[in-house]
């Protein structure tokens, strides 16, 4: 592996985000529209109830912002290489697979802290909400298992569109928001139907939210439930990884690389 | 020495009801410093094979030895030094041409990246062009920018696919003077298609000529060019045309006339076959002003090659 093709990539996106505007703007657009709506839904609830429920959307939402933008970025940036029609070129370097993903996983990382940064001020200036009156250790943690999620799930609908092409490019921007409801990312676990929670508590996500309702509320950490998401995003990962490569031999079989889009 | 060895390469695609054969036990070799053609009709299989000699396609079975090397077990090392530029396919269209080129500079670990930006982005007259976005320039434009990516890294092997389509006459030959040059001064092997026939008759020390997935023949241009078998004769006479025409008859040659003075026909693409006839002119008294002997070329090769039905 050689780190200068992964800056090179990493040199190409930027140059791809200071060309297109509408690279740069979904980095503020989105998490400025969410803490606007969701703020002042939750102030309006707030003075109806006596749960502290901003410290519970809003921690929800500054934190989902990690797992959104580490698999949408990974993807739309991948399809990005498509509609430029820069793939041909690109597989003739010797740029490995891994070299690529990795960038585009550091690319979605990027993108992640900055998007959770412009929340992060927001939520201060506007409802003097910080999620840094948490344990920074808990969160970290909590944020690495998110990332790592996040990449994955980039990772696994990058191999279908290596596969099949970007005709199934609505994968890039739902298969997040179908995660999401049973995310518990705004609600406790016991909120769900027994169906839903279910396929919840399977979740890395859950996990990580009802921990992260657990320290807001001053509780300790379950580290159980933290190595069992832990444990699952790894071998997550490593499916997605080895999925990928599988798809990549098949587009090379199948020539994709060689079609024009 | 051979910089690249292609060994029964075989690759299929699936079509309705089957499977259609693309290349077809694909076997050459290119030596160091040779440039090596690859002429063929549309579809006959020429851009597949390159696709996978540079790592795009995988090929169902065969062999690729580039650099003395098994390819598909040593891409990173082969990719390094090899490069590929073609018509058909642009550099990302987002970014500007200095972008695109820093960028791919990088992938390679070009040094001295800028100044040999600089230097080949001249040489190939697109240095006016840098902070334009690929998207914007025409196809001819956006072709030499494909081929200043192509010499970034100092390349011992060259894809060269159709890398003059769209470019204007006159920058179609600094582009051919460019690849001469460096072919000549860095040894550089070339695999180079085209659909200019008096391209490839210059700069192609040997050409394969594929036909439908398979490589049907392998030579110099020259040699190919013997193969056919007759060329066309055109005379043009200042008097007595009909005693010409007796002569042609008695020989059996079929002649055509194109004017009052002037008769074509074919006589056999062999070395002097042509004196013969013209002794038989002159015992005759039969005066001639004019004799245009149409060589046979090597885009009639191809248009016979590709017409013959095997």
């Amino acid at each position: 592996m050689k780190l200068y093709r992964i800056t090179a990539m990493l040199l190409n996106y930027y140059y791809f985000s200071i060309n297109s505007l509408d690279r740069v703007f979904d980095v503020l657009y989105w998490p400025l529209l969410d803490i606007f709506i969701w703020g002042f839904m939750t102030y309006f609830i707030q003075g109806i109830s006596e749960v502290n429920i901003l410290n519970l959307i809003l921690g929800g939402l500054v934190l989902w912002v990690f797992i959104w933008r580490a698999s949408q970025d990974l993807v739309v940036y991948l399809m990005e290489s498509y509609w430029s029609r820069s793939t041909y070129h690109l597989f003739t370097t010797p740029i490995k697979i891994s070299e690529f993903v990795i960038s585009l996983c550091l690319l979605g990382l990027i993108r992640s802290v900055l998007a959770f940064g412009v929340m992060s001020l927001l939520s201060f200036g506007l409802w003097r909400f910080s999620i840094f009156n948490f344990n920074l250790l808990h969160f970290a943690l909590l944020v690495a298992i998110l990332v790592l999620f996040g990449w994955g799930i980039g990772i696994l609908i990058s191999s279908c569109i290596f596969r099949f092409g970007t005709r199934i490019q609505v994968l890039a921007w739902s298969t997040i928001w179908i995660v999401q409801p049973f995310s518990c990312v705004f609600y406790p676990l016991e909120a769900l139907p027994k169906w839903a929670a279910k396929i919840a508590v399977i979740l890395p996500t859950t996990h990580v939210f009802e921990q992260l309702r657990a320290s807001m509320n001053g509780l300790p950490l379950d580290y159980g439930s933290l190595l069992y998401s832990f444990v699952f995003v790894i071998v997550f990962l490593v499916l997605a990884a080895l999925i990928l490569v599988k798809s990549i031999r098949g587009a090379k079989k199948a020539g994709t690389f060689a079609k024009p889009e | 020495m051979n910089t690249l060895m292609a060994k029964e390469l075989v690759k299929t695609f699936p079509v309705k009801g089957g499977r259609m054969t693309a290349v077809d036990r694909v076997s050459f070799n290119i030596k160091k410093g040779e440039i090596f053609g690859l002429l063929g009709v549309n579809g006959a299989g020429k851009s597949t094979t390159i696709n996978i000699l540079s790592g795009l396609i995988i090929p169902d079975s065969g062999e690729v030895e580039i650099f003395n090397k098994n390819f598909f077990k040593n891409q990173e090392e082969i990719k390094s030094k090899f490069n590929l530029a073609t018509a058909y396919y642009t550099l990302s269209t987002n970014l500007t041409v200095r972008q695109n080129l820093k960028v791919y500079a990088k992938l390679y670990g070009v040094k001295n990246a800028e100044e040999k930006i600089e230097a080949l982005t001249k040489k190939f007259m697109v240095n006016q062009l840098f902070d334009i976005q690929v998207r914007a320039l025409s196809s001819g434009e956006k072709t030499k920018v494909v081929l200043v990516k192509a010499l970034l890294n100092d390349p011992k092997l060259l894809f060269l696919d159709e890398c003059t389509v769209g470019l204007d006459p006159d920058m179609a030959e600094v582009t051919r003077e460019l690849l001469e040059e460096y072919n000549r001064e860095t040894g550089c092997s070339i695999l180079f298609t085209s659909h200019y026939m008096q391209e490839v008759e210059r700069l192609c020390d040997r050409i394969a000529f594929m036909d439908r997935g398979r490589i049907v023949k392998i030579g110099q241009a020259s040699s190919l060019i013997k193969e056919l078998e007759m060329q066309e004769v055109k005379l043009h006479f200042s008097r007595d045309l009909k005693q010409a025409q007796r002569i042609l008859k008695r020989e059996g040659i079929e002649f055509k006339q194109e004017s009052a003075q002037a008769l074509s026909f074919q006589i056999k693409n062999r070395k002097n076959t042509i004196y013969p006839l013209l002794e038989k002119f002159v015992k005759a008294r039969v005066v001639f002003d004019d004799l245009h002997l149409n060589k046979p070329t090597l885009e009639e090769y191809f248009i016979k090659r590709s017409r013959r039905k095997e």
